[in-house]
């Protein structure tokens, strides 16, 4: 076990090398400049080019670069080229937006997949099944911008009431439980947007996931007992089934960071998603990287985690 | 069973929980308007969040718009694009002017001669007639003051140039410089030496020079010698001077008083090479900033650089806040090193300060920026007493929220100006913009260099159907670079008529003519070549289509291609490396073209890609960015304008036209001389600007009924 974890710590900061040189260099080889070496901008003369590439040391060797910009990344000393903010801060507040969108959208995905799934898979061939099975290709096939249009223009024109940004514009001040609840409203519509491809998605993996073991010998055994077929189907076989979803909740922490760019634009959330967008169409480099990387050890910890998670709920293996 | 009724309930309870939210929330009609408070309220919405608040070192557009609230300049234009002043009361601009006396010619009539010879002769000359030449009569009645600064040496040291695998070293003159005259004029005369050559003989000024005043140390700068010469010892100089007369008793948002120092700090912190500012171009010909007293500033400029009065325009930072010792404070207070720290890093920027109309408030990124009016602003405060910014990325969101009533203007798409501009509820303002799309020419190559093959390209292409069809009629003609609203602007050329078949007759008189399967041919080869544009601009790509289109039907084989904008810039623009493409340019008011049109900038990665070069053009753009009085600029760039018209380098499509909505309930709100309020109605200036009168705009609870006038 202790002999697992510390090859897959040395395995992972392996990998983690790699990322950070590689995305590194992808950055640095894709065409243009940060906007404030912008070539174009007709009042740059090539002596103001030269001095800004100096400040963010672009005329250094590329291997320069990259020891400047992971020291500055570890010492907590990055600052963005666009604004002079630190890179850190501006993460760990994007962040702080993003993470309730991101916890009511697990929620919703996660809560609602599973019964929808699982009735499916119970009445397999039937009205309900070919109906979720339709709706679920319709999400997964809706372009998302077009269905958020669609959402706000509905809500906005039969219920009057606002759902852009984080927080009613102009609320000022109101007692708490209000402020809180209009959070929670203004959560709700991108929330659920940002779900629909997860249950989308997810429910069919519990249809077919609970298929294949409703299949199984053990399960037409627990029939023949005479089991009742509640007990058949929530007991035997749904904790079987859901073994390859406990390693999936490893996997959904990455999401954390990504963000949404499409639906925090349409929204006005002023999320992780938007601040790296924007980053990578000025050329921001140090948000861009720092962000990959961010993206990068979280991705290594998900597995990792899901590795364990694995290891505790499923007895057949042990290291 | 337990586990059936926790997988019903759960996903429940969440819906319910979030559904219920609904319930808490007001709606548009109580937060809005019921609201009382929104009626003080002016809000606005932007697609990009502001970067930096301070004018030295922003280069944003959301970040200018809300600096032009906070900051105000010492000058600005008004309704007709003419200079006036803000922070300034009035301003005055005049000329001292130098020469070194050239003791080895012999001037007609007198034979050599050294400094004060020389001031007498000009002096003498004043009130003579010049028959041959009544300008050289002007030059010297402009002549206020004569002064003979004597002889004199000096030590300099300059930089030397690198050489590889050897230090940078300094190099050390010594400079015995001749007698020099300073000619103080009452206005900027451009002309000035030309006139003067009249009098003291045409080799007067060109044959001099400092070579022989000059002793460097070291066999291996003597190489340099001209250069350093021409660089310590011009033969002639121009120094046009601004002098600024302040607005007395004006405050900063922190109770401070406003005077020369500021000023003075302002530039210093532009040209400060730590904090980076993307305006030192702007001010690189001033020579010197000098307080002349606490309301008065003097700026001398090293050249004669007309375009340089409206770099004054520029927000006016607090010096008491920036200087090295609030530099300083503020460093030791964040932990940082009080050597590297720069203004770029202050806490300034986030929350800025200046004397403008409104104090900054709060600023939530990529939410808002909250501004408040000023009590205390010279002009009197603004009506609104709070200004918002919010930031609202998507185009079709910020729509929903101005129709809601949560945003007070909307920049209306060419598709929904239509639809929108005879509702009842909005008044609607259009204007053209300040720039232009065009198809530029390799004039590089076969078959551009001839004009009358661009002619006759621009002819085959019909851009009416352009503008109707693509811009959904919103735009205009344009034929030419400058401005369409300025007078800089030659309204009196027509542009390009749509002619085929004229076209055809220019290009056979260019010696092509259509072969068999009806493509244009000469000497055997095929009319063909590339045209490019970004990809991302949908404008563009049509435009690149349809002018494909007309020049097929023409006989000549186009080929299109898009093109990523970094790579397109990058690898063909800056390379030379197209036969032509479609892009625009965006203006300011000022018309100086040397970047864009002077035949020194045709160089890689200079903006005179196409390759344009005429004597005459050059001429007359030196000549605009030197000249200071507004007439004669205005004669020279309609003349500039005729020549490029006629040479059709490009061929200059249209001006978008922008339009924007505005609640009807908001209007002028003015005092008349009895200090009662008189309701009007909000008129654009001439060149489209509604928002001139910003500061006297309110929003009333009830559509109002306005007369035109009054």
């Amino acid at each position: 076990m202790l002999s697992f974890i510390g090859r897959s710590i040395v395995q992972k900061t392996v990998t983690l090398f790699f990322v950070s040189v590689v995305s590194f260099l992808i950055i640095h080889l894709a065409p243009g400049e940060p906007s404030q070496v912008d070539p174009l901008n007709p009042k740059f003369t090539p002596e103001m080019v030269e001095r800004f590439q100096k400040a963010f040391h672009l005329d250094k060797p590329l291997y320069v670069q990259y020891v400047y910009f992971y020291r500055d990344l570890f010492a907590g000393r990055s600052v963005s080229w666009r604004d002079n903010q630190s890179v850190l801060a501006k993460i760990w507040e994007r962040f702080l937006n993003s993470l309730p969108l991101f916890i009511v959208g697990t929620l919703i995905t996660w809560t609602l997949s599973f019964p929808i799934g699982i009735r499916a898979a119970i009445f397999r061939g039937g009205l309900y099944d070919r109906s979720t099975t339709f709706v679920a290709y319709l999400l997964i096939s809706i372009p998302g911008f077009f269905f958020a249009y669609l959402l706000i223009i509905v809500v906005v024109n039969s219920f009057h009431v606002p759902v852009i940004g984080m927080e009613t514009f102009g609320l000022g001040e109101a007692p708490w439980p209000s402020l809180f609840m209009d959070r929670i409203w203004h959560l709700l519509l991108p929330s659920v947007l940002g779900a629909t491809g997860g249950i989308a998605v997810l429910s069919r993996y519990v249809r077919a996931q609970m298929l294949e073991v409703e299949g199984q010998d053990y399960i037409r055994t627990a029939r023949a007992k005479g089991l009742p077929p509640e007990q058949v189907h929530y007991k035997h076989a749904l904790r079987n089934a859901l073994l390859p979803f406990v390693t999936m909740f490893g996997l959904i922490l990455p999401g954390l960071i990504g963000g949404s760019v499409i639906i925090e634009s349409i929204f006005s959330w002023p999320g992780m998603g938007r601040m790296a967008y924007e980053a990578i169409l000025a050329r921001d480099y140090p948000v861009i990287l720092t962000v990959n990387f961010v993206s990068a050890v979280l991705v290594l910890a998900g597995t990792f985690i899901s590795d364990l998670l694995y290891l505790v709920v499923d007895p057949r293996i042990r290291l | 069973m337990t586990v059936r009724r926790v997988l019903i309930f759960a996903p429940t309870a969440v819906i319910l929980f979030l559904l219920q939210s609904y319930f808490w929330v007001p709606t548009y009609e109580e937060g809005t308007r019921a609201n009382p408070a929104r009626l003080h309220e002016y809000i606005t919405a932007s697609i990009g969040d502001a970067t930096v608040l301070n004018p030295v070192l922003s280069a944003d557009s959301a970040s200018s718009d809300i600096e032009s609230m906070v900051f105000e300049g010492l000058i600005d234009r008004d309704e007709a694009l003419r200079f006036r002043g803000r922070l300034a009361t009035s301003w005055q601009i005049y000329e001292e002017a130098f020469f070194y006396v050239n003791e080895h010619v012999s001037i007609p009539g007198v034979g050599r001669a050294g400094g004060p010879a020389v001031a007498d002769l000009l002096q003498r000359a004043r009130g003579r007639d010049f028959p041959a030449n009544p300008k050289v009569k002007a030059s010297l009645e402009n002549i206020e003051q004569i002064v003979v600064i004597p002889a004199r040496e000096f030590l300099v040291t300059r930089r030397g140039k690198e050489v590889k695998g050897q230090e940078k070293t300094e190099v050390k003159i010594r400079v015995q410089a001749p007698a020099r005259i300073k000619l103080v004029l009452s206005q900027v005369d451009q002309d000035l030496f030309k006139n003067l050559s009249a009098i003291l003989g045409k080799a007067y000024f060109a044959s001099f020079s400092g070579q022989d005043d000059l002793t460097i140390d070291g066999e291996a700068w003597q190489r340099e010698k001209p250069e350093y010469a021409q660089e310590i010892l011009p033969a002639t100089e121009h120094n046009p001077i601004v002098v600024f007369h302040l607005r007395p008793g004006v405050r900063f948002h922190d109770g401070h008083l406003f005077g020369a120092n500021d000023v003075k700090f302002t530039y210093e912190a532009i040209m400060d090479p730590k904090n980076l500012s993307p305006r030192i171009a702007d001010y690189e010909p001033v020579k010197h900033v000098e307080v002349v007293d606490p309301l008065t500033v003097r700026i001398v400029y090293n050249r004669l650089y007309s375009p340089a009065l409206g770099t004054w325009g520029m927000g006016i930072l607090p010096e008491h806040l920036l200087n090295d010792e609030a530099m300083q404070a503020e460093a030791l207070r964040l932990g940082k090193d009080p050597a590297t720290f720069s203004m770029r890093e202050s806490s300034f920027n986030r929350h800025p300060t200046g004397c403008g109309p409104f104090v900054f408030q709060e600023w939530k990124s990529d939410q808002y920026i909250v501004l408040k009016r000023f009590q205390d602003y010279w002009e009197g405060p603004p009506n609104y007493e709070r200004y918002t910014y919010r930031i609202v990325p998507d185009l079709l969101t910020q729509e929903m929220e101005f129709y809601a009533g949560t945003i007070d203007s909307y920049s209306v798409r060419p598709h929904q100006v239509k639809r929108l501009e005879d509702d009842p509820k909005y008044q609607s303002f259009s204007g053209l913009s300040f720039g232009y799309t065009y198809i530029g020419y390799n004039m590089r190559r076969e078959p551009f260099k001839d004009p009358r093959v661009r002619r006759a390209l621009g002819m085959a292409i019909d851009v009416e159907k352009i503008i109707d069809f693509v811009l959904y009629g919103q735009g205009e003609r344009i034929t030419g670079p400058f401005v369409k609203q300025t007078d800089y602007y030659n309204a009196g050329l027509q542009p390009l008529p749509y002619d085929p078949q004229g076209a055809l007759t220019l290009l056979e008189e260019a010696g092509w003519s259509r072969d068999r399967d009806g493509w244009l041919e000469k000497d055997g080869k095929k009319f063909q070549f590339t045209l490019i544009t970004n990809n991302g601009n949908d404008l563009r790509k049509a435009v690149l289509a349809i002018a494909q289109d007309a020049w097929r039907k023409i006989g000549i084989d186009v080929r299109t291609d898009l093109l990523e904008w970094s790579v397109f810039i990058q690898e063909r623009v800056d390379k030379g490396d197209f036969d032509a493409l479609v892009l625009g340019w965006r203006m300011g008011i000022e018309p100086d073209l040397y970047q864009i049109w002077h035949s020194s900038q045709t160089h890689p990665h200079q903006l005179n890609f196409v390759g344009f070069q005429d004597q005459e053009a050059d001429d007359l753009i030196m000549k605009i960015r030197q000249e200071y009085d507004h007439d004669r600029q205005v004669a020279y760039c309609h003349r500039l304008h005729e020549i490029i018209a006629r040479a059709q380098p490009y061929t200059f499509l249209y001006v978008s036209k922008w339009t924007a909505v505005l609640d009807k309930r908001i209007v002028i709100r003015d005092r008349d001389s009895e200090g009662r309020p008189v309701y009007k109605q909000i008129t654009p200036t001439q060149t489209g600007n509604f928002t001139f009168y910003f500061n006297k705009w309110i929003k009333l609870a009830e559509v109002p009924y306005l007369t035109a006038e009054g």
